[in-house]
């Protein structure tokens, strides 16, 4: 039994494995060309890049700045949650709203969060609130794919759900409770990875603008190699962003949307 | 109101027995004005407490808008209905269990809304489990059963609201010959177990003549009850028995005629 397992998380494992050494390979060949940039600053390789990381949390900057950032998506991610649900539900139940708010929301959605920065900047970490500057950002990056989230896991709630609902007396919050909730959970859980995706992009733009002024974070790291022209240290940060991305996606939500399928019946068990 | 606790006046003088449901001249209109249609007109039905009637009639009859309008999930344009049991229970044709909840969890659902406690919950769950023969199957989600235990996961709920009246439109349409044979089987003792009133919509002649005390037959454009025939047949019966056979054949013969009619016009 737990050799089986075994066995599948290692099937499971190998093409991943393949990309990432392909992926290493490639980088480590533009090294071996001899890539530079306009001001001969040498491509740093993989080898080079790990190093880097390994000095920095050796040197106790690494992880306390990944911690720093972590924090601020988990704020202002859960902040986007909280508003994007309520919002969501509020235009999905009420046509008026929907009408004027549903394309509004589907416009706020594409909108580049990166635009917000320079906005948050002057009316917030100007002021000396760089972390709201920050929260700002990741919950206008964010909350329209929560909102619009929850609109069409509305909608794709089967009538049928509404009728038994009805004949079976359930109203106001015991219908929510019994029937919407449950029912948008996977729809909703869809939304909320696409949320997440969102609000880390956006976090980074903010953290690379504003973030750099007084705070620590990975933003700031990433823009302490570039003025310093530390190469390496850039990589390093680039490829802990990546990572903290991979990893979110990977142990938080491909776990939670396989399982809510799989319980009801949608993949194979 | 039963007989027995009717005041002692009224059974001296043998009044009729007040109809469970009452059905006044119903009629509902779809749309407005040019574009309007009529899917029922001016249908009336009385049915009596713990009597099983079947609604028979070709798709479009307007057979499935009375079961809405008496379950109270559609709004007649005209008439009245009057049920003297509060919110009846409902069953589709197709099971609607949620896919999220286990079968105990679905059956139990009608009680959690309104709140029964939960021992009381549990003894009333494996009660109906039993009697839909679902017991070993209470841990299942929907996915894992067949059509025909979905159709009993759905049945079991419908008796847990606690609600004397049970209106089925079409439950056993989507189901094989084989099944649907047990579930009428099933359906007949546990009405008998019971004593529920069922107001039971279908196309099948047979199923109607086989499950039913009384079979109204409607006919569409404006649907509107054509016949009715009380069924005398011993139970239980079965599907291919001389004279669920006989009436079946009559009732088909009045409905073709009823079509023929239709198609003339």
């Amino acid at each position: 039994m737990d050799r089986g397992r075994l066995q599948r998380v290692a099937g499971a494992a190998w093409p991943r494995l393949l990309a990432i050494g392909l992926l290493l390979g490639i980088w480590q060949l533009l090294v071996v060309v001899g890539v530079t940039s306009p001001g001969q600053l040498a491509l740093p390789g993989p080898g080079d890049a790990f190093a880097e990381i390994a000095r920095l949390t050796s040197q106790g900057v690494l992880i306390p700045a990944l911690l720093k950032t972590l924090e601020r998506a988990a704020i202002g991610y859960a902040l986007a949650l909280v508003l994007g649900t309520f919002i969501g539900l509020a235009v999905a139940r009420i046509p008026v709203l929907r009408a004027g708010v549903g394309s509004l929301l589907a416009g706020l959605q594409s909108l580049p969060s990166v635009v917000w920065v320079p906005i948050a900047s002057l009316f917030l970490a100007i002021g000396g609130q760089v972390e709201n500057a920050m929260y700002f950002v990741v919950i206008m990056g964010a909350f329209p794919s929560i909102a619009m989230g929850v609109m069409s896991a509305y909608d794709h709630i089967p009538p049928l759900t509404f009728s038994l609902a009805r004949s079976m007396g359930a109203r106001g919050p015991r219908f929510y409770r019994h029937f919407v909730f449950s029912a948008s959970l996977p729809v909703y859980v869809a939304g909320m990875k696409q949320a997440w995706a969102f609000s880390w992009r956006s976090l980074m733009a903010a953290e690379l603008i504003i973030g750099s002024v007084a705070s620590s974070g990975l933003g700031p790291i990433l823009d302490n190699g570039r003025s310093l022209l530390d190469v390496p240290e850039m990589f390093a940060a680039v490829l802990t962003i990546l990572v903290v991305g991979i990893a979110v996606n990977d142990l938080v939500f491909a776990p939670l949307e396989r399982g809510l399928l799989r319980r009801r019946g949608l993949v194979p068990a | 109101m039963s007989l027995a606790t009717a005041p002692r006046e009224a059974l001296l003088t043998i009044q009729p027995v007040d109809p469970f449901v009452a059905v006044r001249g119903v009629t509902r209109v779809y749309g407005k004005g040019r574009d309007a249609l009529p899917a029922l007109q001016d249908v009336s039905l009385e049915v009596a407490q713990g009597e099983f009637v079947c609604v028979l009639g070709a798709s479009g009859c307007g057979k499935s808008t009375l079961l809405s309008i008496v379950a109270g999930l559609d709004q007649a344009t005209e008439g009245t209905i009057e049920t003297a049991d509060g919110r009846p229970a409902v069953m589709f044709q197709d099971p609607g269990l949620l896919p999220w909840l286990t079968v105990r969890r679905n059956v139990e659902l009608p009680m959690r809304i309104h709140k029964v406690d939960s021992g009381e919950r549990d003894r009333t769950v494996n009660r109906l489990l039993a009697m839909v023969g679902l017991t070993e199957f209470a841990g299942s989600r929907p996915h894992q059963l067949s059509g025909g235990m979905r159709q009993r996961c759905a049945l079991a709920r419908s008796l847990a609201q606690d609600s004397e009246l049970l209106l089925m439109d079409e439950p056993f349409a989507a189901l094989d010959a084989i099944t649907r044979d047990q579930l009428h089987d099933d359906l007949n003792r546990i009405w008998q177990e019971t004593g529920k009133t069922i107001i039971f919509v279908t196309h099948n002649v047979r199923e109607a003549v086989r499950l039913g005390d009384r079979v109204v037959l409607m006919t569409p454009r404006p649907g509107r009850i054509a016949q009715i025939w009380d069924v005398v047949i011993t139970r239980p019966r079965e599907l291919d028995s001389f004279e669920v056979s006989r009436l079946a054949t009559e009732i088909t013969a009045r409905l073709r005629a009823g079509a023929e009619a239709d198609g003339s016009r």
